[in-house]
């Protein structure tokens, strides 16, 4: 780790981090074939008390990135290193104490609660895993506090999942990461499943529980607008890896690697003179299959910059560059940010190319024929 | 009361006859043991020969089943529709489900949000293309294929001839999408209903696809009804909008008035609650408060009086009526600026 | 690049067995939608399904007079007042008459009474096997799903191996194993064929909830991993077995009425039984038809009952099998 006098104050350092899937196949007995390489390096610090964003598109590895840094999926290689533990290498008994610390918020409000309990006893079993609920009086102050901050009824305490809407329900998610006390949350697209008037409700009581209780929050998203509009850094995944990292307003101002600046062109902007004058960076082709990533930059097969030297033969790493209005936090892993910066290469047509056959979309790995349609 | 403002562009009006038009458009739902809902309550609106009429609003707001009353494709029982959807002379919701299958696929075609489900898994993709101008322009295979082809490759799908031989879930969401939109534009359809094209896809797809369906209008002249939930692709695609809350259109305007200067307290609301890629951070958003739970029915009431900030006395006495007309209006007592 | 669709080898019946386990496994944990689980959407299309109302209907009469049969049959099973009409060369099986609306068999017991009371141990037979199949089927599924690992591999393995096997068969071979049949090794022999189906349904349940995000969120939370299995995992899972116990039902009654048929049931002949009573009348097939026909019918009445209403559960349940 690295330790200088003036280092901002890191509450987790990822380095080096990796996670594949193996893909398995085989009659009989299941061989491995090949891995899915879902996380495959990535190195990034969160500093305590800010909002680190992470965005890219589906299947880049996003959330399989925020829960490995949870040790919920545990890393292939790498480490982990909160306030000083490191994570990853945590077990049984430990890892079940240290989860105290860091909590999840998760996507699909319906699915990440138990409809078979209460939210009482859905916020009770957290208290209960870490010995927290002694005190009956207190407990009971703790479930009415915890409800005030997510902003419900204390009636909803005896009521079931169902019987909430769905910003309602990522309420109690939040409140029930929130029962532990913890100090990290990382949030797996926690609005992208609500309407967009429910979206704003939920970002800004994110926000209002970030100043009073001193959150760390590593936000996951998909939607560049709302991690823009939350996070203090951001970094831009593409296929299981960081391809800039910078703060918010800056990416925005100086996006550096070509997948950022697509990213950005491609965001439609709910104003009519702004769509009407844009200038759209369309890319060609889709993401390739993470289980058989293109060599060189990731992005070669997509690139409207790819140069024929290193793009395809060289993994770009991530580091600062030399461009003004960059400043030396803003990282990119692009062989030639600095030229295409400076406007020294063009931007050229790219001949899409198809990914492999047989890739069934970013959720459903390796995919058989359609089981349905097999009559029993 | 004021009149609706005059927004300067007035998308399409008076440019021409109204390809298809609705007219107080009503499905209510009755399921039984509960009372009846009506999901879409006196929808109207116009849509011209090389328009783009957006339906924008939240879950559940009727979107699907307005396009889905208009296409005939509603499940038979336990619904009624009543109004009237006027396509080129002919009522839609009258005509015998056979007349109203040869419009389907050949003048009015439909693209759903879920390419997957709407695709069949055991036809190949050639198959499925074929099959649909076999049936509605009497070509045989063999003269249908190339032409498949051709389509294939006009929605920007690579190596199209190797495609054909492929099912769906050898595609991945986005070329699952363009193969929906071929055969959606199989028989050059005279219009094409899409309902929310583009929500299980990622932006950079998105932006593609919506830029495909751009280029078809402007090269086509086809006129095409956007179903989406997001104001900024309603910004970039739409001619005019319709913004639609509890089943009524709440506001209708054309794109550039309706986003410089919206009137209905809803609009406003959610113009406010989006954040915006181009705006600073840490400005706090401005919701709407509450949630479509707390709707009061429209009958005696504004179904959004709850949520408004706006909100009046009369606002939870009476319905607010429709002011202004086929282009431009809202329904509203007490509507926002409109000084302009 | 390998590019085929469609599986390489025809499926096998244990294959065949396997997906539509599988199928109903993965069933319980989808959400519908939003404000409701699946198994409550589930439970109101039910409502107006007529035909899991009408399998309902044919299982309620028919637990219904299996309980009580003993207080309305007219006579009593064992005695035969039409002994005196049993004439083996002429009229071996006496016909209807006042009092006796069916005939009587061969030994002149009362027809009517001995089918009536016949409902019991085909429902004895049929719900103990369920049970006990349902018992065995759990521990195995619970222990495979909650331990993973190695007896996950060791006790799948032995399922799919069981499960290649035609059910009849394997129940025959069983109950033909034990030293003098009973009703006893006939409810072994077929809770024998149901354990791995209810093994193997149990095992897809609790993995398709291992990977749900609520059990993920329990776990990011520290609770314990047994508090997650007890907890969390094996209640949400256990709503396709409770589909699939209904659906044995109608294959434990038809299983226990062949093997009973064959001989291999309760072997005191005075007790009715559907099966046995079935294999009893094959003597007179062509005299009297009708002897065979009653206990068939009701067979095949009864065992439609819990299909129908087997069968609507596990369609209201799969998301695929409707829109
Ligand atoms: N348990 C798993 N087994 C095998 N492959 C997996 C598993 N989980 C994820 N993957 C694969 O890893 C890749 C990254 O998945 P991940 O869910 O992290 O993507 P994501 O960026 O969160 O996408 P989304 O926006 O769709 O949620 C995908 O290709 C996915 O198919
Ligand atoms: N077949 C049906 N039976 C009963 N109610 C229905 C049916 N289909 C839709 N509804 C109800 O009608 C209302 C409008 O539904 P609709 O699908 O049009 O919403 P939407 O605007 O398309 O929302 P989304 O953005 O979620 O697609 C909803 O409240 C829905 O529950
Ligand atoms: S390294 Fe090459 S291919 Fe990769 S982003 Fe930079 S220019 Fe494009
Ligand atoms: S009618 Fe009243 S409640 Fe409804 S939107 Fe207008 S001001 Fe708000
Ligand atoms: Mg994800
Ligand atoms: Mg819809």
């Amino acid at each position: 780790m690295t330790q200088t006098s003036d280092a901002p104050d890191v509450l987790v350092e990822v380095t080096d981090l990796e996670v594949y899937f193996p893909i398995k196949s085989g009659i009989i007995f299941d061989r491995t074939v090949g891995h899915v390489r879902a996380v495959d390096g990535v190195d990034l610090s969160i500093r305590r008390g800010e909002t680190y964003g992470l965005v890219g598109e589906s299947g880049c590895g996003k959330s399989t990135l925020g829960k490995a840094i949870l040790n919920l999926e545990p890393p292939t290689a790498g480490s982990v290193v909160f306030d000083g533990t490191d994570i990853a290498s945590l077990k049984g008994e430990d890892l079940r104490h240290a989860r105290k610390r860091f909590q999840m918020v998760f996507q699909d409000p319906m699915s990440s609660l138990d409809p078979r309990q209460t939210v009482e006893s859905l916020l009770l079993e957290g208290l209960r895993a870490h010995g927290l609920d002694t005190d009956t009086d207190a407990t009971r102050a703790r479930l009415r506090e915890l409800m005030s901050d997510v902003g419900l009824p204390v009636a909803a305490l005896s009521k079931y999942p169902h019987e909430f809407s769905g910003g309602q329900r990522q309420r109690i998610g939040i409140a029930r990461a929130l029962s532990v006390g913890p100090d990290l949350i990382v949030a797996d697209e926690p609005v992208s499943a609500l309407d967009v008037s429910i979206q704003a409700q939920v970002i800004n009581l994110l926000q209002d529980l970030q100043d009073k209780l001193g959150l760390t929050y590593l936000v996951v998203a998909h939607d560049l607008a709302v991690v823009r509009h939350i996070s203090d850094r951001i970094g831009v995944m593409y296929l299981g890896a960081l391809v800039e990292e910078s703060g918010g307003a800056e990416l925005y101002d100086v996006p550096l690697h070509p997948y950022t600046r697509a990213l950005m062109s491609a965001v439609p902007v709910p104003d009519p003179q702004v769509e009407d004058t844009r200038e759209q960076i369309l890319l060609t082709g889709d993401l390739p299959s993470p289980a058989n990533p293109p060599s060189g930059c990731r992005f070669h097969t997509r690139c409207p910059w790819k140069q024929e030297t290193l793009c395809d033969t060289e993994r770009p790493q991530l580091r600062v560059v030399e461009v003004s209005g960059a400043s030396d936090s803003h990282r990119v892993a692009c062989h030639f940010a600095e030229k295409i910066a400076s406007g020294e290469i063009q931007r050229h047509e790219v001949e899409a190319t198809i990914t492999t056959p047989g890739f069934g979309g970013p959720d459903a790995g390796p995919t058989a024929p359609p089981e349905a349609y097999i009559g029993v | 009361m004021t009149q609706a403002t005059q927004h300067s562009s007035r998308p399409g009006a008076g440019s021409s006859e109204p390809l298809l038009s609705v007219r107080d458009l009503r499905v209510t739902f009755q399921r039984q043991g509960e009372e009846e809902f009506h999901a879409v309550d006196g929808v109207s609106f116009d849509v011209r020969p090389g328009q783009t009429v957006g339906l924008v609003g939240e879950s559940g707001c009727g979107k699907s089943v307005t396009s889905l009353a208009i296409m005939g494709l509603l499940p038979g029982r336990g619904n009624r529709v009543s109004g009237s959807a006027i396509f080129d002379g002919e009522d839609l919701l009258t005509l015998s489900p056979s007349a109203m299958r040869d419009r389907r696929g050949s003048e009015i075609a439909m693209i759903f949000q879920d390419p997957l489900s709407s695709l069949n898994p055991v036809i190949s993709i050639g198959r499925q293309v074929t099959e649909v101008m076999e049936r509605h322009q009497g070509l045989s295979r063999k003269q249908a294929t190339p032409k498949a082809a051709d389509l294939l490759e006009r929605v920007g799908i690579p190596d199209p001839k190797a495609r054909l031989l492929n099912y769906p879930h050898q595609l991945s969401g986005g070329m699952r999408q363009r193969a929906l939109i071929a055969m959606a534009l199989a028989c050059n359809p005279r219009l094409l209903i899409a309902d929310e094209p583009t929500t299980a896809l990622d932006v950079t797809i998105q932006a593609q696809i919506l830029a495909l369906l751009k280029e078809l209008v402007v090269d086509t002249g086809t006129a095409l009804v956007m179903i989406t939930h997001d104001l900024g692709v309603v910004a970039g695609l739409c001619d005019e909008v319709n913004v639609l809350y509890g089943g009524k259109v709440v506001e209708r305007g054309g794109r550039h008035g309706l986003f410089r200067d919206p009137r209905h307290p809803y609009t406003v609301g959610l113009l406010n609650s989006i954040p915006r890629l181009d705006a600073a951070r840490g400005d706090k958003l401005s919701p709407v408060p509450g949630s479509v739970a707390d709707n009061l029915p429209w009958t005696a009431a504004c179904a959004f009086a709850p949520r408004c900030s706006n909100a009046i006395d009369p606002c939870t006495a009476e319905t607010p009526q429709w002011e202004g007309d086929q282009v431009v209006g809202f329904r509203c007592f007490n509507p926002m600026g409109g000084t302009r | 690049m390998d590019d085929n669709t469609g599986p390489s080898r025809r499926p096998t019946l244990g294959d065949r067995r396997k997906e539509r386990i599988d199928a109903l496994a993965t069933a319980g944990t989808v959400v519908d939608e939003p404000g409701k689980s699946l198994l409550r959407s589930a439970w109101e299309r039910l409502r107006r399904d007529p035909v899991f109302l009408v399998g309902a209907a044919i299982t309620l009469v028919f637990v219904v007079l299996a309980i009580i049969s003993p207080w309305i049959a007219p006579w009593d099973v064992t005695a035969n007042p039409l002994i005196d009409k049993v004439r083996p060369q002429s009229n071996p099986v006496p016909g209807p008459e006042p009092g006796h609306l069916l005939g009587a068999d061969d030994r002149g017991r009362d027809l009517f009474s001995r089918l009536l009371v016949g409902s019991r141990q085909t429902l004895v037979v049929g719900v103990f096997a369920t049970l006990l199949g349902l018992l065995g089927g759990i521990t195995l599924g619970a222990l495979a799903g909650a331990i993973g690992g190695f007896v996950d591999t060791v006790v799948m393995r032995i399922v799919d191996v069981m499960l290649s096997f035609p059910a009849l068969l394997l129940a025959f071979t069983i109950a033909s194993l034990a030293r003098e049949p009973s009703q006893w090794t006939l409810i072994i022999a077929i809770a024998t064929t149901q354990v791995p189906i209810f093994a193997r349904l149990l095992r897809g349940s609790m993995l398709a909830q291992r990977s749900s995000d609520h059990v993920l969120a329990a776990r990011s939370l520290g609770v314990r991993p047994r508090a997650i299995v007890f907890r969390h995992m094996l209640p949400n899972a256990m709503g396709p077995v409770i589909v699939q116990a209904t659906l044995s039902l109608a294959t434990a009654i038809i299983e226990a009425a062949a093997l009973s048929f064959l001989g291999l049931g309760n072997p005191d002949q005075r007790q009715p039984e559907w099966g046995q009573m079935l294999g009893l009348a094959q003597r007179y097939i062509s005299e009297a038809p009708h002897l065979a026909f009653y206990p068939a019918g009701c067979i095949i009445v009864v065992a439609l009952g819990f299909t129908l209403m087997g069968e609507s559960l596990r369609e209201a349940l799969d998301p695929k099998s409707r829109r």
